[in-house]
């Protein structure tokens, strides 16, 4: 369902071009649950903010589902964002003055679920993922880490997308949690067949799934 | 939750903050509208000055001020010829005369003072009789034998109206007044004047050798003008012996545009002998500092509104660099740039309603003193003369403060500059919510400017 063709992506910076990408070749089944690990530096986030649209190569293409993403119109790629894109962070990025509830509410919004269902289905979603009925009312700031990315998660399969990219989900949780936490993406990605790509340092957890990538200097060096 | 409730909401997320810039916005706005109001109070005097002044000729006898100067009165022929020139619309004459003590039975209500010992010092004995001639023959005009008391002004007019300080009707305290048209030997006798000789409605005195009636008791703010005696015309010109003289004529033009044209006419026909002036250019003097108001007020409505906006232009810009990582995480799970946008524009919409709404509130409350505050600072300011208020040294040469000349034109002015009344109009208020709205959208265009820039790869580094 993925398919990275020829992929270069090379910033522009005062001091010079950075190569953060280069020459990358990689496919991904539908439901997978890829890892991607590699040293700090070496391209692992720039290369999934390109599967995410967030930012456009400078050579080579992305096709999800057959659609080339570097040919997209800015309209078409929020939209993109929206429905097929879930995304996870390590810093969890939830937005600080809207309640669990309604951080999962935003995303079904801009992922068009209609104004009335949005409640119950965000309550349902975070739910599933593990959040009591009291918990979804609070502002994210008054929940734990493992708290936060749980309604992270339930913010990212919140529009049903074909697609989770996190970039180190567990980074910032102590093993255990981030063992749940990674439990939960696993899960998911059984039970609907979703393609997880996930940026980790943790071999462990690179161990166990489908497939890994290690980026080193920009470039794919093993794939296993 | 939406784009607009999200808005609001993130409007209160730092009350404190948010409270700040409300109320440094509120303080500007409400700059704006009381600015707003007094230009246009201003503006408005202004006009009303400039109009009822500006129709308005004065014809003074070359050489008479009041009661003062020296030279001959206008004759029957010259009043005549004013009357009969074009434009005129209607006139009203006066000739002003004084009263010793050997004139009349009745005591100045002014003191001498040292102002009027010193205008007395020229004294050489003589003095008006009645039928004096005085008033006519110049050099005798300013003495009187007794030196320790100021005179008593004698106005004779066809419209007593003439003596109101503030050129409105003359304020009758008690009594009725008096038909300027007649020749009866009738008077009105102002406040002083008739307190100092227990006068009242029906009263009588002596003046001239003849029995004068008091037909009412006048009162102006003006302790010159209150030692007075107004009486018809006639009367005063047959007490005195100067049949047909007047010293001073005010002739009415049609229309404004008209004024010069009759003021140059008037000139050429009764030559050198008479003063010709018209307040319209006097008026226009005295405006000046009123329009510098005005002018100041227009610079402070437009600073107000500058300052306005950059307040809303830097609060946003602070709270947009602040919520950079947020503004990525929302574009990088599908918010579009019209709804992230969309929230920051409602955001500061909010913070500029509510400033805006305490600020016209507090506008509406000090525009009033504001403005009289400014209009009082431009009276002190401009070329007004302002009397003696306790009229103490008040005395025969005073320049100013004649019954139907000059003086009254500036007295006039005076009271109408001071008066000047901050008026809220509803046109005022609808401008000011238009200039807070052209505020609040220049301060919602340069954040959504900055946002729109803001790359959604921005929430993937790590800070
Ligand atoms: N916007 C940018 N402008 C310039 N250089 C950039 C930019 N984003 C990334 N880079 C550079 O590209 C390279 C790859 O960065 P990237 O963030 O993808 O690394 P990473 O593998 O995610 O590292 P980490 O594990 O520390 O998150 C780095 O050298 C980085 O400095
Ligand atoms: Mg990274």
């Amino acid at each position: 369902m993925l398919a990275v063709k020829n992929l270069t992506k090379t910033f522009n910076t005062p001091g010079g071009d950075v190569m953060a990408l280069r020459d990358i070749n990689f496919a991904v089944d539908r439901g997978q649950f890829v890892s991607i690990i590699g040293k700090s530096g070496s391209g692992k986030s720039t290369l999934l903010s390109m599967l995410g649209a967030l930012d456009t190569p400078t050579s080579g293409s992305l096709e999800v589902d057959g659609v080339d993403l570097a040919k997209l119109s800015s309209r078409q790629q929020t939209s993109y964002r929206a429905k097929t894109i879930g995304f996870v962070f390590q810093q969890y990025n939830l937005i600080p003055n809207l309640s669990a509830l309604e951080n999962v509410m935003l995303a079904l919004e801009f992922g068009g679920t209609k104004p009335a269902s949005r409640r119950d289905e965000a309550t349902r979603l975070l739910k599933q993922v593990g959040l009591d009925e009291q918990e979804i009312q609070r502002k994210p700031t008054r929940l734990s880490g493992g708290q936060q990315q749980r309604v992270a998660i339930a913010r990212a399969i919140a529009n049903s997308p074909a697609l989770i990219l996190a970039d180190e989900p567990t980074g910032n949780l102590d093993s255990e949690t981030g063992q749940k936490i990674f439990d939960l993406l696993h899960k998911l990605s059984r039970s609907k067949n979703t393609t997880i790509i996930a940026v980790t340092h943790d071999l462990d957890i690179a161990g166990k799934t489908d497939k890994t990538f290690m980026l080193k200097d920009g470039k794919i060096t093993t794939k296993q | 939750m939406n784009v607009v409730s999200r808005g609001i909401k993130n409007a209160t997320r730092s009350p404190l903050r948010g409270g700040a810039i409300v109320l440094m916005l509120a303080i500007s706005i409400g700059l704006v509208l009381s600015m707003m109001v007094a230009r246009s109070s201003v503006q408005t005097k202004i006009n009303d000055v400039l109009a009822s002044a500006g129709t308005k000729v004065t014809i003074n006898a070359a050489g008479i001020n009041g009661f003062a100067g020296g030279g001959n009165p206008l004759t029957a022929d010259n009043v005549t010829t004013i009357k009969n020139t074009a434009h005129v619309a209607s006139i009203s004459s006066t000739l002003t005369d004084q009263l010793g003590s050997t004139d009349t039975n009745l005591q100045s209500s002014l003191e001498l003072g040292s102002f009027g010992e010193r205008q007395n010092r020229f004294s050489d004995g003589s003095v008006p009789t009645p039928p004096a001639d005085s008033t006519s023959n110049g050099s005798s005009t300013t003495t009187d034998r007794q030196t320790m008391r100021s005179r008593i002004n004698v106005t004779g007019t066809t419209n007593p109206n003439v003596a109101s300080v503030n050129g409105g009707t003359l304020v009758i305290g008690s009594g009725k007044t008096i038909d300027g048209n007649s020749s009866d030997l009738v008077a009105l006798i102002g406040q002083n004047l008739a307190t100092k000789n227990n006068l009242s409605a029906g009263s009588t005195f002596t003046a001239y050798g003849k029995t004068i009636t008091v037909n009412g008791i006048y009162s102006t703010d003006n302790s010159f003008t209150d030692n007075g005696i107004i009486m018809p015309l006639a009367t005063v010109q047959n007490l005195t012996g100067q049949p047909g003289a007047v010293t001073s004529v005010v002739a009415t033009i049609d229309s404004s545009e008209n004024v010069d044209s009759t003021v140059s006419a008037l000139k050429s026909k009764l030559g050198s002998s008479v003063d010709v002036t018209s307040e319209a250019a006097q008026a226009e003097n005295s405006v000046s500092a009123l329009k510098g108001i005005a002018s100041l007020s227009l610079a402070g409505v437009i600073g107000a509104a500058i300052a306005a906006t950059a307040i809303i232009l830097l609060a946003m810009i602070l709270i947009v660099r602040e919520r950079r990582r947020e503004i990525g995480v929302l574009k990088a799970i599908g918010g579009s740039n019209f709804k992230v946008i969309g929230q920051f524009v409602v955001e500061s919409l909010t913070i500029t309603i509510i400033g805006a709404v305490v600020g016209l509130a507090l506008g509406v409350l000090v525009s009033g003193p504001m403005t009289t505050a400014l209009a009082s600072s431009s009276s002190n300011s401009s070329t007004v003369i302002i009397s003696n208020g306790s009229g103490s040294t008040a005395t025969v040469a005073r320049p100013a403060g004649d019954f139907g000349g000059f003086g009254r034109g500036l007295n006039q002015l005076r009271t109408n500059i001071t008066n000047v009344t901050a008026s809220l109009t509803p046109q005022i208020f609808l401008s000011a919510m238009g200039i807070t709205l052209a505020v609040a959208i220049i301060g919602s265009l340069l954040p959504a400017w900055l946002i729109a820039r803001i790359r959604p790869a921005e929430v993937l580094r790590t800070e």
